[in-house]
């Protein structure tokens, strides 16, 4: 196997123990959109019909992000906790896992604050980018929408700040069932029910990982309270055995666990082979697909490795399960992403891949890598997924990249297209941008970590198309020559209608794109903005402000050595320390991904519909384009392997259920019934059948017990 | 006695209260009648008040009952109260208002009713505060005579006095039963107290009349937590009774009759079988019979009925057979916790039984048809969740917390009954009722479905429509949030359950140890 020991891993047996109490307030934070979700219901049951409830929801998550920036800038080190109240305590001895609390409690390190702080932060602005987005349902539907986005973020709230690892399961629950009623928020289209019915489904196969995973931990470690987990002497005692070598030291039991919970994560976070609902769920409504699917919700996976670090550090195996099928998923996504058509679509596969990375780097062992990735990502994800709303907002619906083009000279498309390119520059991780510096981090730890070279080279290979799928996206729909054709949402389209130029019919198709609104906007200008600026965060400290968090957390693992020096005489790139590097080489090939997409996609393109240099190619490659367009079927795969034979089993059970178990229910139904049906009808509501009745059985009783009782005597 | 009367005072506040009532509803001023009420709630809070702060005492066998239980009762008692507020004279206080008739004392049943209500509440304190077999006899017809009474004076129907003249009737047999019963655990030991008792049975051993005497006593109480072979009445008093009446009946007369177990069992002690945790054989033979039988008997013969009431009256029957399995069980080792105390269980479940079981009974008595029947049909809540979310709902939940469902009330409190059953070893019954909550399940479900996924009734069948008196609804709303806030505060009310289920046990020297550190606390000032 592959051989970990050289690498000093210990936790917490250095980080202070000592558990400090947070302040009562940090407990708003999950309380503040919990009070939105109160608001909005209310506002529902009075009908309001207008965008009140968008701003409640705004400045009810606006004092949650101010709370959470006090509690990141008042944090000193280590744990700090704040118990709500006493939940449930049960005991049945004194021994190990023989007690069971779970407390409504809060605890707050480097970790949560790094993702409380981009939960609520983006979720103030993707609330205000709604409040316009979704006010063609202004009515029920928009009330429905913003208590679900509120539930949504409390539940997240419970998820990352919760002190327990059922706070987390909690959470973990809460922000599945928000997915599902945002997914399928446009209950009336068949294709958002079913999307929405995959993704609760498919998720429920990894909570099913995640429950088995805790109830292991309880019942191994005794505790699911992290202070207490962490700290424990058997887990530090494995930690060591694992530091040195001696796996076999660790019972299974504790292996497993990190197996478990594993699936947990790769359900939540939409990697192989649980990926297939995340594309789907792009059939709600944009703010939710930039929020929940991409931004935060998805991140829960990362978040629960970081969090069990020391869990997953025990195991032999399970990093590198998690590396491999993050660099895989990466991969496979961009690759389906390449042959997309629908710019949503291809940033929903962009998103699987982007997890993949931040799974590949926790798998690497750099927690500081990923975790810069998912801050950095879900800024610029959210960017392009809003963008990427705003044109479908404004095109009504439509998202075929070969329908539009040109936007940027398109009047009131500035800044959605700066946005765009924002966005773009960083997911292509272009030179000295955000998502360049993080992606860099998970490469050069790929290459530096022995044994892991190979997903270093193909996690290289996927930024390569990586660069190429999103500037093909920029390249066909927001330069070049202007052209564009509306989509079929007629909703959208009397909204563009509105704006008193119904007669003006010279564009040929009678069609006025809806320019976005100020809300819009400014949301998208500043994230642009943010995602500029995470860059710098980079160069904050020793190794970034974001290393500065995660060492203050369970996701610390000690540095190899001496990181910054490069003395790792086994993990050479071309005779340079891969750290250094890897800048070059990244650089390199996020430019000629560019160009490739600037030469199949803009240059010689005369029409929004055809890119000759780009169609050529793709006739060059026979039907391995139109397999990666169709997903390379693995939702056929999925249907054959597992939904056909699903199905044959459950018409089985049917029946069986049918004529054996209803049969059953039945006959012992009737046959109470039937005795019950004879005493009526010989007692007719007379008195003294009940009294006989009583008397008899009073002797009956008597009778048996007292044969009973001399029988055992 | 004197020294005794410390632990009443919430029973004499109820009576005071109850005194007070009776004569308030006889005013010729219909302002003052409209009193009763009212003064019963505060009679009520104060005398939950005074519970709650009661002390235990450290004499008895069961020292710390007496606090939980009152409050307990208190508690359901105020939730009760909203809900049979308005019961009676709707009609006829219409018409004295209107001028069509003059108040009449002789036929009123305004006053009757609230104070037969405190009354039996008062005995079903005074059932918890039991010292001697006769106080215990008095105690319990004391809570039942008057609710004979109220089942026939509930509606103004030929119904509810059949069903109240059957229900005196079997109820006078159920009593004999058990008085038989008393008298010969009296001719076994020669003693009417409970120390008394317990200390005989110390010295002396069980002889073969004693045993007679606990057997039948045990089927005699059966009666009043209406369990197989004494149920036979439950379906239909509950369906004559109007449904706040059906609701107090499920609820008052079974605590006081599991208070009654547990006290008898409690001067028996668990102190035999191999591993001297369980009864002595007989006794625990005649209650595990019981049991089993109870939850198969109520879960099956619920299945096949179409009337709301007679399945929430099985179901009711059912829950008698669950907690049976919790006296079974024991109070369990001594300083063990929640899951292995028995006794704790089973006063918790009567707390979490209190509130689903009322929650469901005031969705129904919320509703009635155009012509003023009471709804009971299966259909009658059809689609209730679109017509009335609020009742719907509170259907739903309170339906879903009987079933079990996690993490609603009933959960938790079921969690108790099956592990303390297995941590005294009593696996077969375990299994009994792990079979039985699933086959509730469906049943239950019908009452979940129905209201949420069918769709209402069509317009040209009887409608139903809301009653209107706005405690009802209030109290199946109270009942369906309890069912989900309590769980999230459960945590002291396992604590309060635990503490209640303490059983001192004569001849153990770990019981006398805890009794006397017990009395100690007692006696230090609290910090």
């Amino acid at each position: 196997m592959l051989d970990l020991a050289p690498i000093a891993m210990t936790l917490a047996a250095d980080s202070p123990a000592a558990v400090a109490s947070a302040p009562a307030w940090v407990m708003l934070i999950p309380a503040m959109p919990m009070i939105g979700v109160v608001l909005c219901t209310l506002m529902s049951i009075m009908g309001v019909r207008s965008k009140l409830p968008a701003f409640v929801t705004v400045a009810c998550l606006a004092v949650s992000f101010l709370l959470t920036v006090f509690m990141f800038t008042g944090h000193s080190e280590g744990w700090a906790t704040a118990v709500g109240w006493e939940w449930l305590h049960y005991s049945w001895g004194d021994g190990n896992g023989q007690n069971f609390t779970a407390n409504f409690a809060f605890a707050v390190d480097g970790l949560t604050i790094l993702w409380m702080l981009f939960v609520t932060g983006l979720a103030t602005l993707i609330a205000l980018y709604a409040s316009e987005y979704m006010a063609t349902d202004v009515g029920q539907g928009y009330n429905r929408f913003f208590i679900a986005f509120n539930l949504f973020v409390f539940s997240m709230a419970c998820l990352v700040m919760g002190s327990n690892l059922l706070m987390l399961y909690l959470g973990w629950e809460g922000v599945g069932l928000c997915s599902y009623l945002l997914i399928g928020y446009y209950y009336k289209k068949p294709e958002a029910v079913a999307a929405a019915k995959k993704a609760f489904i498919v998720n429920r196969i990894g909570d099913v990982g995640l429950a088995l995973g805790v109830y292991l931990a309880f019942v191994h470690f005794g505790t699911i309270e992290y202070t207490e987990l962490f700290a424990s002497e058997k887990l530090q005692g494995y930690l060591h055995d694992a530091a040195e070598g001696h796996w076999s030291h660790i019972p299974w039991q504790a292996s497993a666990i990190p197996l478990f919970l594993m699936v947990g994560a790769f359900g939540k976070s939409a990697q192989l082979p649980l990926y297939v609902w995340l594309p789907d769920a792009m059939e709600g409504p944009t703010p939710v697909s930039a929020l929940i699917h991409a931004a935060t919700m998805v991140t829960a996976g990362v978040y629960l490795i970081a969090r069990t670090y020391p869990l997953f550090q025990v195991s032999e195996i399970a990093l590198p399960i998690v590396a491999w099928v993050g660099t895989l998923t990466a991969l496979l996504a961009a690759t389906i992403g390449m042959a997309q058509f629908d710019i949503k679509r291809i940033m929903a596969y962009s998103t699987v891949s982007q997890l993949g990375y931040m799974f590949a780097g926790l798998g690497v062992m750099t927690s500081v890598g990923a975790g810069f990735h998912v801050l950095t990502h879900a800024f610029f994800k959210a960017l392009l997924f809003l963008a990427c709303g705003a044109v479908m907002h404004g095109f009504a619906g439509q998202l075929d990249l070969r329908k539009l083009s040109g936007l940027w000279k398109v009047p009131g498309w500035r800044i959605v297209t700066i946005g765009m390119f924002v966005g773009c520059l960083n997911l292509a991780g272009f030179p000295l941008t955000a998502g360049f510096f993080s992606k860099d981090m998970i490469l050069a730890e790929a290459f530096v970590t022995p044994g892991f070279a190979l997903i270093g080279w193909i996690l290289l290979f996927t930024a390569g198309l990586t660069a190429y799928y999103t500037f093909r996206v920029f390249f066909r729909v927001f330069v070049g020559p202007v052209e564009y054709h509306a989509g079929d949402d007629h909703h959208g389209d009397d909204h563009a209608h509105d704006d008193s130029h119904g007669d003006d019919h010279d564009a040929g198709h009678g069609f006025h794109p809806h320019a976005p609104g100020w809300a819009i906007n400014f949301v998208l200008a500043t994230l642009a903005v943010c995602s500029i600026v995470a860059a710098g965060l980079y160069f904050i400290g020793d190794h970034g402000w974001v290393a500065g968090m995660i060492h203050d957390s369970t996701a610390h693992i000690d540095p190899h050595g001496d990181e910054a020096g490069g003395s790792h005489g086994s993990a050479a790139l071309f005779g340079l320390d891969p750290h250094k590097a890897m800048y070059y080489i990244s650089s390199v090939v996020g430019i000629v991904g560019i160009i490739f997409a600037y030469a199949f996609h803009l240059h010689g393109r005369k029409s929004a519909g055809e890119a000759p240099a780009a169609d050529a190619f793709k006739a060059a490659l026979g039907p391995i384009p139109r397999w990666a367009e169709n997903k390379w079927y693995v939702d056929e795969l999925y249907q054959f392997l597992f939904r056909g034979p699903l199905l044959v089993l459950s018409h089985i059970f049917r029946y069986v259920d049918m004529l054996l178990v209803d049969g059953l229910v039945n006959l012992m139904g009737w046959l109470p019934y039937a005795v019950g049906g004879r005493l009526r009808r010989g007692q007719d509501g007379v008195l003294q059948s009940y009294a006989a009745s009583m008397a008899g059985g009073l002797a009956l009783f008597l009778l048996v017990i007292l044969l009973l009782v001399n029988q055992s005597a | 006695m004197t020294d005794k009367l410390i632990y009443l005072w919430p029973e004499v506040t109820l009576f005071i209260t109850t005194c007070l009532v009776m004569v308030l509803g006889l005013s010729p001023q219909a302002e003052v009648r409209r009193l009763c009420a009212w003064v019963s709630a505060v009679g009520l809070t104060v005398a939950a008040g005074l519970a709650a702060n009661g002390e235990p005492d450290p004499n008895a066998l069961l020292p710390n009952i007496m606090p939980f239980a009152k409050v307990v009762i208190a508690a359901v008692g105020l939730l009760l109260l909203m809900l049979l507020a308005g019961t009676v004279d709707r009609e006829y206080e219409a018409d004295i208002e209107s001028g069509k008739t003059k108040f009449n004392p002789l036929r009123s049943n305004r006053a009757e009713f609230y104070s037969f209500f405190l009354f039996s509440l008062t005995g079903l304190m005074l059932c918890a505060s039991a010292e001697s077999l006769i106080w215990l006899f008095l105690a319990l017809e004391l809570t039942s005579l008057p609710t004979y009474i109220m089942v026939i004076i509930s509606t103004r129907g030929a119904k509810s006095q059949e069903a109240g003249v059957k229900y005196f009737f079997l109820g006078a047999l159920g009593a004999a039963f058990f008085l038989f019963g008393f008298s010969l655990i009296f001719g076994g030991t020669g003693a009417t107290h409970f120390d008394d008792i317990a200390d005989s049975i110390a010295a002396n051993g069980i002889n073969p009349i004693l045993t007679l005497g606990l057997l039948i006593s045990m089927i005699g109480l059966s009666f009043k937590i209406a369990a197989v072979p004494m149920h036979f009445y439950t379906a239909d008093v509950y369906q004559g009774a109007a449904s706040p009446v059906s609701a107090m009946l499920a609820f008052v007369p079974k605590t006081a009759g599991f208070i009654a177990i547990i006290t008898i069992c409690a001067a028996v002690g668990w102190n035999y079988g191999p591993n001297h945790t369980s009864l002595p054989e007989g006794l625990r033979l005649v209650l595990w019979i019981t049991a089993a039988l109870t939850m198969t008997v109520g879960n099956m013969l619920a299945l096949r009925q179409r009337s709301v009431k007679r399945i929430l009256a099985y179901s009711s029957i059912a829950h008698s057979g669950y907690m049976l399995v919790g006296v079974i069980a024991g109070p369990g080792p001594v300083g063990g916790s929640f899951t292995s105390n028995g006794l704790a269980a089973v006063l918790f479940y009567l707390l979490c039984y209190g509130f689903m079981n009322v929650g469901t009974f005031a969705v129904l008595a919320s509703l009635k048809h155009a012509d003023g029947s009471e709804a009971d049909d299966i259909d009658d809540i059809r689609g209730l969740c679109s017509t009335h979310p609020l009742l719907g709902w509170s259907m739903v939940l309170c339906a879903l917390s009987l079933l079990g469902m996690p993490p609603l009330l009933g959960f938790v409190g079921k969690l108790g009954l099956f592990t303390s059953a297995i941590s005294a070893g009593e696996y077969a019954i375990v299994i009994v009722l792990g079979l039985n909550s699933a086959i509730a399940a469906v049943y239950y479900l019908r009452l979940i479905v129905t209201p949420y996924l069918d769709k209402p009734a069509e317009q040209d069948v009887l409608r139903v429509e809301k009653v209107g008196i706005i405690t009802r609804p209030m109290v199946a709303v109270i009942s369906a949030a309890s069912v989900i806030g309590l769980v999230l505060v459960a945590q002291p009310l396992i604590e309060a359950s635990s503490r209640a289920g303490v059983a001192t046990r004569h001849g153990d020297v770990h019981a006398v140890e805890q009794a006397a550190a017990l009395r100690d606390d007692i006696n230090e000032p609290r910090p």
